[in-house]
């Protein structure tokens, strides 16, 4: 049995020396495509990513009227507490908001010394697990008795989910077109080889050996390339990846949430090597179907 | 050991190749199988070899109907069958050694059962010292030498021979026959197909013609015969 894998190994990096242009066409094809793929899966994944923490942040703020009594602020807050899906709720009453207001004005702050009493209504901030919710409990919680109106940020969180789903879309379609593209270069090189060798084959079959043995160092050629393709656009996306990270907090840009390159750039490249040993495999497959009738 | 019971063997409906042809050939025999060009010996021997069966009669070889023969069958029976081309049909790059040793590569032999069997059947052959060499710098004769050294390696039950001669000058030719007639008395079924006369009537064996399908003659001990 060793002695039969050896064989098949050698034979394998003998045919994709003797065809080595189109070997070489093939694992720069898988390559840059790989490569598109790794840079598509980075941008889904930190806009994903962003959009999640963006949605995890987003409140909803509910003012109340000016004239409630503690009880009746204390009632609104434990109605607003049944709503589902609430991850966290936080009272602000008019002083607070009042010192927030002055702090967020900073030299500015003097302009309120014109105004008399404190016109800031009194507020709950609400968090909730999906964005998906906060149109429907917005709209249950201003029926609320106390309740004077609700904001909440639901234009700019349906924009980026939009966009997101965008990316992701356009991502799978561009990925499946470079993979048939892929599928399409390796089979063609697999076929120049099985068209090489088809005196060897016919011998092979003349002398008993069986479609599998014949299949197999064909098989091996495909998933070489496949690997080595994918390995040299995972090399790549993995320090691209790392430099622009870097790029960007020097660039100062630290507050915006990007994935770590640890475990995020581990699964990408597993997924790389594995999607090319795939579609290596899948390709010598195609064309060894086609062209060998065995 | 071969039996073929009424086998036709039609290509399209102008040309029927093989004609109700009924063929019984014992173990350890040497057979020339003669005739004209066109006249069904190639398909007669690819009918042995399976690669063509034909859709009417049964072709018996060591108790097995091959015309039944499944396709993951097949790989398995063509490894009893020897087969020897009048192109030889080596592979240019690879030398001598693993042009032997890749037959039995082919059917998992362990490394070192792939040793001794090619070195064996390699000084029956006569190229010891030539395992290095690669096929293009060897003359016609050691080419064929080193195909039927490769025909051998698996032990077959048959040897086919599809005019194994056919270019190589008559002194080689004599020679590659006297290989053949020393492996016949070894054991080993030959049938040779063949269009060289001299050697046929030198050899005084078994010859089957066929002509337009038919076989016309079939003769114990004969000479090359034509009737066309």
């Amino acid at each position: 049995m060793f002695s039969t894998t050896r064989y098949f190994w050698r034979e394998t990096f003998r045919s994709l020396f003797r065809n080595s242009f189109m070997s070489l066409a093939s694992i720069l094809t898988v390559t840059l495509s790989m490569f598109i793929l790794g840079m598509f899966v980075c941008v889904v994944t930190n806009i994903d990513h962003m959009a999640t923490y963006l949605e995890s942040q987003v409140e909803m703020t509910v003012y109340l009227d000016d004239n409630l009594s503690t009880s009746q602020v204390m009632n609104v807050g434990s109605q607003i507490k049944k709503m589902p899906g609430l991850t966290k709720i936080t009272f602000t009453n008019k002083d607070q908001a009042m010192v927030k207001f002055r702090e967020e004005l900073g030299d500015q702050a003097s302009i309120l010394n014109a105004v008399s009493g404190n016109p800031l209504p009194a507020s709950y901030a609400l968090s909730f697990d999906s964005p998906e919710q906060l149109k429907a409990s917005a709209q249950s919680v201003a029926k609320i008795q106390g309740v004077e109106s609700v904001q909440y940020g639901q234009d700019i969180i349906e924009q980026l989910y939009k966009a997101a789903q965008f990316v992701r879309i356009a991502g799978v379609i561009i990925i499946v077109f470079l993979a048939g593209a892929e599928l399409f270069i390796i089979s063609n090189t697999i076929r120049l080889t099985v068209f090489a060798r088809r005196k060897e084959i016919q011998i092979m079959k003349y002398v008993g050996a069986t479609n599998g043995f014949i299949r197999w160092p064909f098989i091996n050629e495909g998933l070489v390339i496949g690997l080595v393709g994918s390995g040299i656009a995972s090399g790549l996306v993995y320090y691209g990846y790392q430099l622009a990270l870097k790029q960007i907090t020097e660039a100062g840009l630290v507050f915006i949430p990007f994935m770590k390159t640890y475990p995020f750039m581990m699964y990408t490249v597993l997924a790389l090597l594995g999607s090319g040993a795939f579609i290596g495999i899948l390709g010598s497959a195609i064309s060894l179907r086609k062209y060998m009738k065995v | 050991m071969i039996t073929f019971n009424n086998v036709t063997v039609q290509y399209d409906a102008s040309h029927t190749a093989l004609r109700g042809v009924n063929i019984h050939i014992d173990k350890g025999e040497f057979v020339f199988i003669v005739g004209a060009s066109g006249a069904g010996k190639s398909t007669f021997v690819k009918i042995l070899t399976h690669e063509l069966v034909p859709k009417e009669g049964s072709v018996i070889v060591n108790g097995q109907d091959i015309t039944r023969l499944s396709n993951s069958k097949v790989p398995y029976y063509r490894r009893k069958l020897g087969i020897v081309f009048q192109d030889f049909r080596l592979l240019e790059d690879k030398t001598v050694y693993e042009n032997v040793a890749f037959v039995l590569r082919v059917t998992g032999a362990k490394s070192r059962e792939i040793r001794e069997r090619t070195s064996h059947v390699l000084n029956l052959v006569g190229l010891r010292g030539k395992e290095n060499e690669m096929p293009s710098k060897l003359s016609g004769g050691e080419q064929q030498r080193v195909a039927i050294a490769r025909a051998l390696a698996n032990q077959p039950l048959l040897l086919i021979a599809d005019e194994p001669t056919g270019n190589l000058d008559p002194n080689t030719s004599q020679e590659i026959m006297d290989l053949f007639s020393a492996i016949n008395h070894m054991g080993t079924t030959i049938i040779m197909v063949t269009h060289n006369q001299d050697l046929v009537n030198a050899m005084h064996k078994r010859v089957i013609l066929i002509d337009e399908g038919h076989i016309v003659s079939d003769v114990e001990k004969g000479g090359y015969i034509s009737h066309v």
